[in-house]
């Protein structure tokens, strides 16, 4: 009996209810492809003509958007600000949540349930709000920040934040850092208590200390965890730092502050050129792709 | 013994350092935001003074003022809207999209599973333009329900991703009692696989609706009526308004307001949430 009902299994297992499938998989997918896939390729489309806002007579033009883009002063300024954001936004924030999620993970703090839901939180907000509320940190006269510098006497220290062509970029990396961590420790929370609690008592058995642990147990298990987070933070460095450029400072001053999309946007929006905007667009998402290409084949190698 | 000793007070000793770093960092989290509260209270002569005062009264007309001078209302209606079908549509065909690719292997499966998890770099802010003219070109600005549908649309990849993660790791074994039991796929679909994976869909329900009723770029430029905006473009409204205006206590009371709505959802489903991702975490 119990051969045959086997048989019987792998018989069904082998035909695919076909109607069944068409229903689910089809109109997903359609939604996809007219909401994401159709529009990339548009992009990539458009950034080959001169297309403005208006949409009268674009006309192809080549490579022309992207050659006009290395000229242009303000772009440049906007790729390496967006460059500088990615250098260090997502290496702070990755190295912050695991050593946050490891204390939360390992230690035998009665109150880290507390401290979890505390750093998570700023994840939580709206992207505007955190925006408008660190805009008010930095603040020149009524900032929390100046206001501390006052407070311990390192007036020399306070300065208008947003106003400065040094400063107002890393405002938006320390607000970027300030709401990402949490996010990524909540992930690698996850991943930690994922392994197993035999391997930690026999380290400790070995005289094992917790930063010993850390590195020789803990970063090494979760290697792959920590590449998919690691590009995660790379594709949203990129992504949100359009929202608070957009709100914090508008770009400026004078395109200090300006990332890449939200140079897009400008130029999209303010100014109609459709077809020079596609073109940033395409640049933008070939750097997320690369990067996220060349990362995942890195922690691949390593293991 | 004296080794043991001194061994537990290293022990208590690293504990506090610890424990003081992490207090750091908690306030280094929250203070901005209980500042936020507290400061909404203090008239606008108030702000001027000291930041870190608390407020002398409580000035409710702050509130007053910031729903009287905003379309607050409406946006939290909007945003509440679109999260709603967000959810919905996602619900309706992520999950058994999902299923199926994980558990049928057919022409194009792989391929379209593979398409998802490329798409996951693609944000919508990036493609954002192109989005703008395929929505114009369908007469959809300006909609809710179908800039409801397109955030939803854009969830997908990762959805896939995290519910494929979950239901791989539930047995065959279920599926094939059910089918002895003569289920068919869609039962086995409802009354099995969902079940089953209610931690991973209350994961991905958590995070797309945070998603929805936060996001800014694409709803910036999909939504130009301002009866119909949600929250964060009419915060943004506000604020780029009211930081010429000086009046810092209706802006930051309206912050508050849309603060509230987050933090009840958060505090409700926080460990809903975090079960969920653990459970996705142990299971791989």
């Amino acid at each position: 009996m119990k051969p045959q009902v086997a048989d019987q299994i792998k018989c069904k297992r082998k035909k695919n209810p076909v109607g069944f499938i068409c229903v689910c998989v089809l109109p997903t997918f359609l939604l996809t492809l007219t909401f994401t896939i159709i529009p990339t390729f548009r992009a990539l489309w458009l950034s080959l003509t001169n297309a403005t806002s208006l949409g009268l007579n674009s006309k192809f033009i080549g490579l022309e958007n992207y050659e006009y883009m290395f000229q242009d002063e303000y772009f440049v300024l906007a790729l390496k600000n967006t460059l500088k954001l990615m250098a260090c936004v997502p290496a702070i924030t990755i190295a912050l949540a695991l050593v946050l999620a490891f204390i939360i993970s390992q230690s035998d703090l009665k109150e880290r349930g507390l401290y979890r839901t505390a750093f998570y939180f700023p994840n939580i907000i709206s992207l505007t709000v955190v925006s408008i509320i660190w805009s008010f940190v930095f603040h020149p006269t009524m900032g929390i920040l100046n206001s501390f510098l006052n407070g311990v006497g390192l007036h020399v220290w306070a300065k208008s934040w947003l106003g400065d062509t040094s400063t107002a970029l890393w405002c938006i990396a320390v607000t970027l850092i300030w709401q990402a961590t949490g996010y990524y420790m909540v992930m690698h929370i996850a991943a930690m208590d994922g392994i197993s609690n035999e391997i930690y008592e026999a380290a400790t058995i070995d005289g094992a200390g917790p930063i010993h642990k850390l590195f020789s147990i803990t970063l090494p298990l979760m290697k792959d965890i920590i590449g998919i987070t690691f590009v995660l933070a790379l594709s949203g460095t990129i992504n949100l730092s359009f929202t608070l450029s957009k709100v914090m400072t508008g770009g400026g001053p004078n395109g200090a502050s300006s990332v890449l999309l939200q140079y897009m946007y400008e130029q999209g929006f303010i100014n109609g050129n459709f077809g020079y905007a596609m073109a940033i667009t395409v640049f933008t998402l070939t750097i997320s792709i690369v990067l996220s290409m060349i990362s995942r084949k890195l922690t691949n190698n390593e293991s | 013994m004296k080794t043991n000793e001194q061994s537990r007070r290293q022990a208590a000793f690293m504990r506090w350092l610890v424990r003081i770093f992490m207090i750091l960092v908690t306030v280094i989290m929250l203070y901005p935001l209980i500042w936020n509260v507290y400061s909404s209270f203090k008239t606008n002569n108030e702000f001027l003074t000291n930041a870190f005062s608390l407020p002398q009264g409580i000035a409710w007309d702050n509130y007053a003022r910031a729903i009287e001078k905003s379309n607050l209302l409406s946006n939290v209606w909007n945003s509440a809207l679109i999260v709603v079908i967000t959810l919905c549509v996602i619900l309706v065909f992520a999950v058994p999209c999902t299923y199926c690719l994980v558990r049928y292997k057919f022409f194009g499966s792989k391929l379209i599973l593979n398409i998802y998890m490329a798409a996951i770099f693609i944000q919508a802010t990036f493609i954002m333009i192109p989005l703008f003219m395929q929505m114009n070109a369908l007469h959809l600005l300006n909609n809710r329900p179908a800039l409801a549908v397109l955030y939803a649309t854009m969830q997908f990849p990762f959805a896939i991703f995290l519910l494929s993660g979950f239901l791989r790791s539930i047995p065959h074994d279920y599926e094939e009692a059910a089918m002895i039991d003569g289920c068919g796929p869609s039962r086995i679909l409802l009354q099995v696989i969902v079940p089953m994976s209610k931690p991973g869909i209350v994961t991905v329900c958590m995070i797309s609706s945070m998603s929805a009723w936060n996001e800014f770029p694409v709803a910036l430029v999909m939504l130009t009526d301002s009866t119909k905006q949600t929250l964060p473009i009419g915060l943004a409204n506000l604020y780029e308004v009211q930081r010429y205006a000086t009046d810092w206590g209706a802006l930051f009371a309206a912050l508050v307001l849309a603060l509230i709505p987050t933090i009840i959802i958060f505090l409700i489903g926080q460990k809903q949430l975090i079960q969920g991702m653990n459970a996705g975490g142990l299971k791989g």
